[in-house]
């Protein structure tokens, strides 16, 4: 990957929420994968998080409302329901599911984590917002919202995120127990985070900006990518440390891997995503491209039969 | 209708599981889903034991269904003083049990945790997820009388 400007670089990490709309999501996806040779300190993420939070209820929708209304094709809309419920759903399910392993490790991981557990709710607070305000789902509650957008996520949803559910189960009978937090996180930090959330935010953002549509939600969710960045990041380091620490861990990875691809080789149903612009074998090599770029870059070697299992990896949206 | 929770009920059970689902619900879902599970099932010997832990007159109480090379072939109910082996052991409260039987989608059940895996191995539990969320959907459809 070729270095990034400075500038860009002073770009994606200072701007304001009034200022990312001008980001191009290429730059922030660069941003995330910039650091991952060095692996910033926890307190250095939280130092990050510190500077770079955003006040979700500062997005305005209003012009979201009018272009689904009024310039977005109905296959358009489904397309965009579908691959953002799974986001939505998956904000919710991390959100939940963070908290036992904040329960672990070093003082300097639990005070980051306390922040990507408040990033994780925010996240879902503005997929929360944009059902409501944009598409337009009815609820007085978040859980309502939720219940109406469930219709929209698939049948594999449960794969990777039900798999998170009982790992966190498993966890919290021993937070200390590094296979099981090894475990954790190659499903959460790795596969959740840094495949299915950053393809899915490559995807919806792509089509935003190059049809010039949905500007609150760009907004957001560009902004949601930059706090992926320090998810990403402090997740790979977790990965980097624990098999430095005991390298037996890397077979705690690979097993994970196994299990997560096995789970992603089903599809219950077809995504249109030629209506925004993707083809399936796009989005395979996307996925591809950002699960090798991590374990490169953090020194993750796999097994034969692990690496033919990512060359058949099956187009999967959604995230957290 | 057979009462929930007895040797009838688990042997309809069982008879519902090894079928699958019929037609109409497969065309709801594409050939590549159901070709994972027919993968996922083929040479499936595994045992679930799926509890409820607050039937009436105490708990828990387990159905035990056990697999032979992709057949269900043993449905039997486990009472809270039986030995109980299975290889997968989950359990939900009766509300769950309830809700799954008036229609709740079995994949969220999981994701909400209100069915937990109490005994198995994660990772090989969830290489087959899919056959189980739709074989706990099968359970759902198997009409029972409540207590």
């Amino acid at each position: 990957m070729p270095e990034m400007s400075r500038e860009k670089v002073a770009a994606v990490e200072g701007s304001a929420l009034g200022q990312i709309h001008d980001i191009d999501i290429d730059d922030v996806l660069d941003y995330v994968h910039k650091d991952l040779k060095r692996l910033p300190g926890y307190i250095e993420l939280y130092q990050r998080y510190l500077r770079q939070r955003w006040d979700v209820y500062e997005i305005d929708f209003a012009q979201d409302a009018r272009d689904w209304t009024d310039r977005m094709t109905q296959d358009e809309r489904e397309a965009f329901t579908a691959i953002s419920s799974g986001f939505h759903h998956g904000e919710r399910q991390v959100e939940v599911e963070l908290p036992v392993f904040m329960l672990g490790g070093s003082e300097e991981s639990r005070i980051y984590m306390s922040s990507q557990i408040e990033d994780e709710a925010r996240h879902t607070v503005f997929f929360d917002r944009f059902y409501r305000e944009v598409v337009g789902l009815p609820g007085d509650s978040v859980q309502d919202v939720l219940d109406a957008s469930f219709q929209h996520v698939s049948e594999t949803f449960v794969g990777p995120f039900g798999l998170l559910a009982y790992q966190a189960d498993e966890l919290r009978a021993d937070p200390e127990d590094l296979a099981a937090r090894v475990r954790y996180g190659t499903t959460y930090f790795l596969w959740i985070e840094g495949v299915l959330a950053l393809s899915v935010m490559k995807i919806t953002l792509s089509y935003c900006r190059n049809a010039g549509l949905l500007p609150g939600y760009y907004t957001g969710f560009t902004a949601t990518c930059r706090d992926e960045a320090r998810h990403v990041q402090f997740g790979m380091r977790f990965l980097r440390e624990a098999v430095q620490e005991d390298p037996r861990l890397l077979r705690e990875i690979h097993e994970t891997l196994r299990t997560i691809l096995v789970i992603n080789g089903a599809t219950s149903r077809r995504l249109a995503l030629e209506a925004l612009g993707w083809t399936q074998d796009e989005v395979r090599r996307l996925m591809i491209r950002q699960l090798t770029m991590k374990l490169v870059d953090v020194g993750i070697d796999l097994p034969p039969d692990v690496q033919q299992m990512i060359s058949n990896i099956e187009p999967e949206l959604a995230g957290g | 209708m057979a009462v929930f929770f007895t040797p009838e009920w688990a042997e309809e059970v069982r008879e519902a599981v090894d079928r699958g689902p019929g037609e109409e619900l497969r065309a709801a879902k594409l050939p590549a889903y159901w070709a994972w599970i027919d993968g996922a099932r083929a040479s499936y010997s595994s045992s679930w034991a799926l509890g409820v832990r607050d039937l009436a007159g105490g708990g828990p109480v387990y159905l035990r269904l056990g697999w032979k090379d992709g057949a269900c072939a043993e449905a039997a109910i486990v009472g809270p003083d039986d030995p109980l082996d299975a290889t997968y052991v989950l359990v939900a409260d009766f509300a769950t049990w309830r809700d799954l039987l008036a229609g709740e989608d079995p994949g969220r059940i999981v994701m909400y945790r209100r069915l937990r895996l109490q005994e198995g191995d994660v990772l090989r539990f969830f290489r087959g997820i899919y056959f189980f969320i739709e074989s706990v959907a099968a359970i759902g459809r198997v009409a029972a009388r409540l207590p």
